[in-house]
């Protein structure tokens, strides 16, 4: 017997496996974000001198910004996401049904820890914070590469963190 | 930064991330029965009654891709079984009950005996084989008795 109480307007499944290959072709951006910021500007003694053109002009921010516009487009617009897209013109088609689908929810809160993680290094070198772009890259990759390779969702837990600190979710009264 | 020192704290990150998945993963679907086994009060989670021999009490949350494939696998072996109850508890609107079984990530499977006692815990997503073996377990006992 089982016994849940039926979930109000759940959006549409998805293909699990399309976060996934996002989070495998994201973790790879983020490894080379990760090696350009250990050899550039952030890791350098110039960087306190620099002016903010030149932190911008790094190629380890630049990539790291282009990351971060990827993260916001997924978390505005999922659907429309470079990846997601790849995924399901080239790669879905070739591999069989999904056998389970998922909620795109969680993904998406994903996506939007990534940006918030990335967005902090971003902003944190421009004001000429050492060692701030390869931290926030690498902090990223670990989630994307234990997602990618491993299926484990740390949004999930985080959301849950999150919400036993009240940052999340309506409490609702005890008639549940 | 040298191009090589930063090559080798890349290797040292992929390492590191390795071993963190490596451990998540062997952690994850392991009973653990050194826990506070406390009875269960069914009527506080919003149900009415709990299984005759034994209880699965799954806790989930809107947003946890694996909670839907694992509500599956439990309702399935209650179903397989006689006296078997599964419940599922979604967790996003009650913070109380998360607080109070230290949930800390969902899916997470408590396994009840026939007395609402907290028997087995599970953290994430428990294999189907382990799962009937604890069952059998308790119901073994309960044949014993």
């Amino acid at each position: 017997m089982s016994d849940r109480s039926a979930a109000p307007s759940r959006p549409r499944g998805i293909d699990p496996r399309g976060p996934r290959f996002a989070a495998g072709i994201t973790s790879l951006l983020l490894l080379v974000a990760a090696f350009l910021g250990l050899t550039g500007l952030s890791t350098s003694s110039d960087l306190a001198t620099a002016t903010v053109a030149e932190r911008f002009l790094d190629p380890g921010f630049l990539l790291l910004l282009v990351i971060a516009l990827l993260f916001l487009w997924a978390v505005v617009s999922p659907r429309t996401a470079p990846w997601g897209v790849l995924y399901r013109t080239l790669i879905a088609p070739r591999l069989g049904k999904p056998t389970e689908l998922e909620d795109p929810r969680p993904p998406r809160f994903a996506q939007g820890v990534g940006l918030f993680v990335v967005g902090i290094g971003l902003v944190l070198h421009l004001f000429g914070v050492p060692w701030a772009l390869p931290i926030a890259a690498a902090l990223a990759f670990v989630a994307a590469f234990l997602n990618a390779a491993f299926g484990l969702c740390l949004g999930c837990q985080l959301y849950l963190l999150l919400q036993r600190v009240g940052l999340v979710g309506r409490e609702r009264p005890a008639a549940a | 930064m040298t191009f090589v020192s930063a090559l080798i704290g890349l290797a040292l990150l992929l390492t590191a991330t390795v071993a963190v998945g490596v451990f998540m993963q062997w952690r994850q679907g392991r009973p653990s029965r050194h826990i506070v086994h406390e009875v269960v009060q069914p009527q506080r989670l919003g149900a009415e009654s709990i299984g005759e021999f034994a209880t699965l009490l799954q806790f989930s949350t809107e947003l946890c891709a694996r909670c839907p494939g694992v509500h599956r696998t439990l309702a399935a072996i209650a179903a397989d079984h006689e006296g078997v109850r599964h419940l599922d508890v979604d967790l996003t609107n009650r913070p109380d009950i998360a607080k109070h079984f230290h949930v800390l990530q969902t899916p997470t499977t408590l396994v009840l005996d026939g007395a609402g006692v907290v028997r087995t815990r599970f953290g994430g997503v428990p294999s189907r084989d382990v799962l009937e073996l604890e069952l059998n377990r308790l119901t073994g006992e309960n044949a014993n008795v």
